[in-house]
C-alpha cells in the first residue's frame, strides 16, 4: 500500500515539475524573440558578449556598474584620443595663470536622452554630488584638489583647484566618475551614491531593453547632439564564461568580443586560424614590468639589478607565454602615452655579461656551480604574483628558471589577491611585477605611484641615490602649466628610472578585438576605457 | 515514528550551528579581511581611517564571542546584510536569482528520473547483454567526466555544429534543454546503475518467485511489484545527491550563462562578497539538512519497515 502510494506521489510530483518547467518555459518565450542574429533586423544589430550584468550604471560609481555600460550613456567634458585631449561635452575651456582655475565653454545645442537641456548648471551638479563621497573618489588625483565649483552661466563651467594640477584635465576625460547625469536621473537627495533613479545621459545611446543577468539593448539617442551611431541596436548579452562566449561566436549568435579579459590568448589564436574571422591586436595600452625592491641589500646593488635584467631572454619568454600577443617591451611606460616618448637603450639577453656583472658585485659561484654567494649569504630572492593570474605565473616560471643559469635562486610566491595587496602596500617583497594604468591615466599615475607611497612602486625605489631628485622633477611636473618643462621633467624621470633597472619592462599588454566579417569601422579606442561602439557599422 | 520524526528535525538544528560555527571561524582566520574585501569591491581607497570605520561599522572590532552571536541572531532573522558589491540586501537578490535555479534543478530531476528508470531497468531484463553493456559504458562516462566539459561538448556539437539548440542564454524551452541534460547526466548514470542492481535483487526475492509460479506475466511482475519497491533507494539517493546537484548547477549556470544563484556564487567569490557567500552556504546547508531529513521521511513512508527497525533496535 505504502508503496503504490509513494508511486502515485512520485507522478503527481513529475507531473507537476513538467507542468511548472513548460510553464516557466512559455511564459518568457515571447519575451525572447528579439534576440541575436535570426532577426530580420540583425542586418543593423550589433550583437556583443559581457560578463556581467552591466549594473545600475551609476555614472558616479564603480563596480557593479559597467564601463561598457557608462562608456555609453555618459560622456566627459573633454575627451582623450590619440594622446591628446578634445573637445567632448566642453567645446573649449581655459586655464589660469597660476593652473588653479579652469573654465570651459559648455555646448549649447547637447542634450539628455529624456530631452532636457545639458547646462552648466547640471555640470556643477555632478561634480557636486561626486565631491559629496570624496572618499570613493581619492585615487583620481584631482577630486580631493576642487576648491570649488561654479556655473557662471549656462554655459561657463569653473572648476578651481586648492593647487596647480596638469592631469586634472585627464581627470576628467576618464569614464568615471566625473560625467553626466540628467536631473530627472537624480535621487530626491541629490545623493548619487546610494544610487540614481534612471540612467540619463548625453551619450550616442540609450538603454532601451534590459533583462537583469541575461542581456541589456542600447538603442541611439534620438537627441544625441554628434555623430549619429550606424547600427539601430546594440545587445549586449551576459555571457560570464569565457569558452562560452567563444562558442557562441563561431554559431552566429554574437558579431563581436572585445573587451579586456573577455577573451582568452588560445581562443583569440584559435578564431585567429580558422581565417573566417577578423581578429585584430591594439597598440599598446599598458607595460607589464617587474619592480626590483633596492630596499633589499642585494637588489640595492645596480650590478645585479642590471644582471637580472640581462639574464633572461625577455622576447622569448613574451612571446612563449603570451603567444606572442604581447609585445617585448623596452619601455617602463607605452612610448605613445603623452610625455612618454623617451629614446632608451634596448636591454640585449646577455648572460656571459649578466655572470661578469654579477661577478664584480661580489657575487661569487661557489666551485661546483649552483647559488652565488658573498660574505656568507647566498644570492635567493622572492618573487612575489597574484596566483589568479596564469599570464605572471608562467612569467615567474620563465625568471626562475633563466635566472638560474646566472647563479641566482628564486623563489616564486603565488598568493591571494588580498595578500598581495597587503605586501604591496606594506613593501614586504622582493620583487613583484607592476602593470601600468594605460591612457588616459598615464603618465600622472604612474608618476604618482614613483612619488607616493603604498602604491608598490615609491618605497622599492627608496634606495635609489636620486630618489629625492626623481620626487622633486615629478611634483614639477605636475604642476607646471608649461608642457614643455613637462616633457623635459617627465622624460628626465622616466630615463634615469629606465637606467636604474629597478623597474624593469617586460611587455607591452594589447587590447584584442575579434568579429565577423559583416562588422566594419571597427576602431580600438584611445582611453582603454571606452567602447568603440559609436562609430561601427554593420554591412 | 512522531518520535523518530522530531528527533530527525531536531537534528538538524546542532548541524546548522555547526556550519554557521564553522564558516565564521573560516571566515576570521582566512586571509581576506572582510573590511578590505568592502573597499576592494566598492572600490575605495583602503587608508587605515576607511579601514578602522568600516570594521567598527561590520562590528569586527568587537569581542569574537559577541560577533558570533550577533551573526547567529542575524541569522535566525534572514538578514545577511547587503552585498559589498552592489549594497543590496543579499536576501532580495538571492530570491530573485532562486527561481531560475529551481527551474534548472528541477528540469535535470525530472530528465534524470525520466531517463534513468527506464535505463535501469533495461540494463537489468538484458543483464550481461550488449544493451546493458552499452548503459553500463554510458552511466561510467556519465559519471567521470567533468560537468563543464560535458557542457562544452554538448554546446559545440549540438548548437554550434548542428544548429539544433541555442548556445546560452535562458528564455524558450529550448534554451533549458542542453543545461538540464549537462546537469542531470551524472544523476542519470548513478541512477541507472543503481536502478539495475536493485531491480536485479528483487527479482531474486521469493515473492517474484511465487509470482512467476502462478503465472504472472513478467511485464506485470516487474512493472507492478519489483519496480515499485526498486524504485525507493532512487529518492533517498536524491536527498542526498540534491547537494552535488547545487554544486553542479553552480558549474552549469556558468557555462551556459544562466542567471541563477549559482552564478550570483561565484561572482560573490571572485569579489569576496561575504555576506553572499555566508548566505549561500548557510542556504546549502538547509537545502542539503532538509532533504535528506525529507528523503529519510520519504523512504520511512514507503516501507515502514525502517522505523520498525529503528524501533527495535533502540529497544
Amino acid at each position: 500500500m505504502f508503496a503504490s502510494k509513494g508511486k502515485r506521489l512520485l507522478q503527481g510530483l513529475l507531473v507537476l515539475l513538467v507542468i511548472s518547467m513548460v510553464a516557466a518555459g512559455c511564459s518568457s518565450n515571447t519575451t525572447e524573440k528579439s534576440s541575436a542574429a535570426g532577426d530580420a533586423q540583425a542586418a543593423k544589430t550589433l550583437t556583443m558578449a559581457w560578463p556581467r550584468d552591466i549594473g545600475p550604471m551609476n555614472p558616479h560609481l564603480y563596480n557593479p556598474s559597467q564601463l561598457l555600460a557608462q562608456s555609453m550613456i555618459y560622456e566627459p567634458l573633454v575627451s582623450y584620443q590619440d594622446g591628446k585631449l578634445v573637445p567632448a561635452l566642453a567645446e573649449s575651456w581655459t586655464l589660469s595663470q597660476d593652473g588653479k582655475v579652469y573654465t570651459f565653454k559648455i555646448r549649447s545645442n547637447v542634450k539628455f536622452s529624456d530631452g532636457t537641456a545639458f547646462t552648466a548648471q547640471l555640470v556643477k551638479k555632478n561634480i557636486d554630488a561626486v565631491l559629496h563621497n570624496k572618499k570613493l573618489h581619492t585615487w583620481l588625483g584631482m577630486i580631493p584638489l576642487i576648491e570649488k565649483t561654479e556655473a557662471v552661466d549656462d554655459t561657463t563651467f569653473r572648476l578651481t583647484l586648492t593647487e596647480s594640477y596638469y592631469p586634472a584635465l585627464y581627470d576628467l576625460a576618464v569614464v568615471r566618475p566625473v560625467r553626466f547625469l540628467g536631473e530627472a536621473g537624480f535621487p530626491e537627495d541629490g545623493d548619487t551614491s546610494k544610487g540614481i533613479r534612471s540612467p540619463i545621459g548625453t551619450g550616442p545611446w540609450v538603454l532601451s531593453e534590459y533583462k537583469k543577468d541575461e542581456s541589456a539593448t542600447f538603442t541611439p539617442n534620438p537627441y544625441y547632439w554628434g555623430e549619429k551611431p550606424k547600427v539601430d541596436k546594440v545587445v549586449v548579452k551576459v555571457i560570464p564564461d569565457a569558452e562560452t562566449r567563444v562558442l557562441s561566436f563561431e554559431k552566429g549568435d554574437l558579431d563581436l568580443i572585445y573587451g579586456e579579459g573577455l577573451i582568452s590568448y588560445d581562443a583569440y589564436k584559435e578564431l585567429e586560424s580558422t581565417g573566417k574571422y577578423v581578429t585584430k591586436l591594439s597598440e599598446p595600452i599598458a607595460t607589464r614590468n617587474l619592480v626590483l625592491n633596492t630596499m633589499n641589500a642585494k637588489l640595492a646593488d645596480l650590478k645585479v639589478r642590471q644582471a637580472l635584467s640581462m639574464g633572461f631572454n625577455k622576447e622569448a619568454m613574451v612571446e612563449g607565454v603570451t603567444l606572442g600577443l604581447e609585445e617585448k617591451a623596452d619601455n617602463i611606460l607605452p612610448p605613445n602615452l603623452p610625455y612618454a616618448n623617451i629614446k632608451v637603450s634596448p636591454v640585449k639577453y646577455d648572460v656571459e655579461q649578466a655572470n661578469a656583472l654579477l661577478n664584480e658585485a661580489g657575487w661569487k659561484l661557489p666551485s661546483g656551480g649552483g647559488v652565488r654567494e658573498k660574505d656568507g649569504q647566498k644570492l635567493e630572492l622572492e618573487l612575489m604574483y597574484d596566483k589568479a593570474d596564469l599570464t605572471m605565473k608562467s612569467m615567474a616560471e620563465t625568471l626562475q628558471a633563466e635566472w638560474a643559469g646566472i647563479g641566482v635562486n628564486l623563489k616564486i610566491t603565488g598568493v591571494e589577491l588580498t595578500v598581495y595587496i597587503q605586501r604591496r602596500k606594506a613593501n614586504e617583497f622582493d620583487m613583484n611585477f607592476y602593470s601600468t594604468f594605460g591612457a588616459p591615466y598615464d603618465p600622472h599615475s604612474f608618476m604618482t605611484a614613483v612619488v607616493q607611497p603604498g602604491y608598490g612602486v615609491s618605497d622599492t625605489l627608496a634606495a635609489l641615490p636620486m630618489k629625492a631628485e626623481i620626487d622633486k622633477k615629478i611634483k614639477e611636473g605636475m604642476a607646471t602649466t608649461d608642457d614643455k618643462a613637462r616633457t623635459g621633467l617627465f622624460g628626465s624621470v622616466l630615463t634615469t628610472l629606465q637606467e636604474q633597472s629597478s623597474i624593469l619592462p617586460i611587455s607591452y599588454i594589447k587590447q584584442m578585438a575579434v568579429y565577423r566579417d559583416n562588422v566594419a569601422e571597427f576602431k580600438f579606442p584611445s582611453n582603454r576605457d571606452e567602447y568603440p561602439l559609436h562609430g561601427i557599422e554593420k554591412k | 515514528m512522531g518520535v523518530y520524526i522530531g528527533k530527525r528535525v531536531l537534528a538538524i538544528i546542532p548541524i546548522i550551528l555547526f556550519s554557521s560555527l564553522l564558516m565564521f571561524v573560516m571566515i576570521r582566520v582566512g586571509p581576506v579581511d572582510p573590511a578590505e574585501a568592502y573597499l576592494a569591491a566598492a572600490h575605495i581607497q583602503p587608508d587605515d581611517e576607511v579601514l578602522a570605520a568600516k570594521r567598527h561599522e561590520f562590528g569586527l572590532d568587537q569581542p569574537l564571542l559577541t560577533q558570533y552571536v550577533q551573526s547567529l541572531g542575524r541569522l535566525l532573522r534572514l538578514d545577511f546584510g547587503h552585498s559589498y558589491l552592489s549594497n543590496m540586501p543579499v536576501w532580495g537578490e538571492v530570491a530573485q536569482k532562486l527561481p531560475a535555479t529551481l527551474q534548472l534543478a528541477s528540469a535535470s530531476i525530472v530528465l534524470a528520473l525520466v531517463v534513468s528508470i527506464p535505463l535501469g531497468v533495461l540494463a537489468a531484463i538484458y543483464k550481461n547483454r550488449l544493451l546493458d553493456h552499452v548503459i553500463r559504458v554510458f552511466a561510467y562516462i556519465g559519471a567521470c567526466v567533468p560537468v563543464f566539459w560535458i557542457g562544452y561538448l554538448l554546446m559545440f556539437f549540438i548548437s554550434v555544429k548542428l544548429e539544433w539548440l541555442p548556445v546560452e542564454g535562458r528564455g524558450s524551452v529550448q534554451h533549458l534543454i542542453l543545461p538540464s541534460i549537462t546537469l542531470a547526466l551524472w544523476l542519470i548514470a548513478i541512477y541507472a546503475r543503481l536502478l539495475r542492481t536493485t531491480v536485479l535483487e528483487e527479482l531474486k526475492e521469493a515473492y517474484v518467485r511465487y509470482a512467476r509460479a502462478r503465472g504472472i506475466k513478467e511485464r506485470v511482475i516487474l512493472y507492478k511489484y519489483v519496480l515499485r519497491i526498486a524504485i525507493a533507494p532512487l529518492i533517498t539517493g536524491l536527498g542526498i545527491n540534491l547537494g552535488k546537484l547545487l554544486t553542479g548547477a553552480i558549474i552549469v549556470e556558468q557555462v551556459f550563462s544562466w542567471p541563477g544563484f549559482g552564478r550570483y556564487f561565484i561572482e560573490a567569490i571572485i569579489n569576496r562578497d561575504i555576506p553572499v557567500i555566508q548566505c549561500y552556504v548557510m542556504l546549502s546547508v538547509c537545502v542539503i539538512a532538509g532533504s535528506n531529513l525529507i528523503a529519510d521521511l520519504l523512504q520511512l513512508f514507503l516501507d515502514p519497515r525502517i522505523a520498525r527497525k529503528g524501533r527495535a533496535s533502540q529497544g
